[in-house]
């Protein structure tokens, strides 16, 4: 994806996308650092602006706790839709496995902005709903590949 | 009666001798054979005795075993390669591209 250009933006007017940056604050992580971690309240959205973020969930490996990866964003992406959706708590860990910027835009200036400019809102919100689907019809299918598994082995 | 206690101890102590002499002998003849017979039982197969506690479990034979780091990079490894096929299914949805085969080191 192209650097300055954000998934969550896509189909935007580009007055109007200038403006919803504005809202948001850059933010630096160092690789490693933790930027949400599971079950916290979620306040705010992030734009990747460059590096990579991991999302993570926990998991028991031989009695010693471990995140396991469950998906990798990039450049352009948007991580912790959460802080659009109700009820606002993240449902997975998110770290920066290398050093990392990301644009916070949190709930109440954007929904601000959405009330007054209600077509950029629903463009938002399609967005949105696009990167929200993404990841439902990815963990269908996986969830599905996973099933078809577990009946070829009981089959067996 | 000095000379008979003498030697009521000198047998006792050359009974005792030749005891340990046989263990010894029975258990060195014994272990070859009992050995391979230990087999792996999954814990959950562990009777629950009284000393349950007390009984470790023993680890399959010729089993070695993976690292966490190395099983966690397998696991991400495969989460990848799943993620992978179940893109492709989405790009373009269709029952063999659902059930397309990976090399995930957890499927093979």
């Amino acid at each position: 994806m192209a650097k300055g250009h954000y998934d969550l933006l896509n189909g935007v007017a580009a007055e109007d996308a200038e403006r919803i940056l504005a809202l948001g604050s850059r933010v630096a992580l160092s690789s490693g650092e933790e930027l949400f971690r599971l079950g916290a309240d979620a306040d705010c959205l992030f734009l990747i602006s460059h590096g990579q973020i991991n999302l993570t969930l926990p998991m028991k490996v031989r009695d010693q706790d471990a995140d396991v990866l469950v998906e990798e964003r990039a450049g352009g992406q948007t991580v912790g839709w959460s802080g659009l959706i109700p009820p606002h708590r993240f449902t997975l860990r998110a770290t920066a496995p290398v050093d990392t910027e990301v644009i916070a835009l949190c709930r109440e200036p954007l929904e601000k902005y959405f009330a007054a400019h209600p077509e950029a809102g629903y463009k938002v919100s399609l967005n949105l709903a696009a990167v929200i689907g993404q990841r439902l019809q990815l963990f269908q299918a996986m969830w599905l590949r996973e099933v078809a598994r577990m009946m070829e082995h009981r089959a067996a | 009666m000095e000379m008979l206690l003498m030697g009521i101890c000198f047998s006792v102590f050359a009974m005792a001798i030749a005891a340990l002499a046989f263990g010894a002998t029975v258990r060195g003849k014994e272990a070859p054979t009992t050995a391979p017979q230990v087999k792996a039982e999954p814990a959950a197969a562990v009777e629950q005795g009284f000393f349950v506690s007390q009984v470790s479990v023993p680890t399959p034979a010729g089993r070695v075993a993976v690292p966490v780091e190395a099983l966690m990079a397998q696991l991400e490894r495969h989460v990848r390669l799943e993620q992978a096929a179940a893109a492709s299914f989405l790009e373009e949805p269709t029952s063999a591209l659902l059930h397309s085969k990976t090399a995930s080191p957890f499927l093979n």
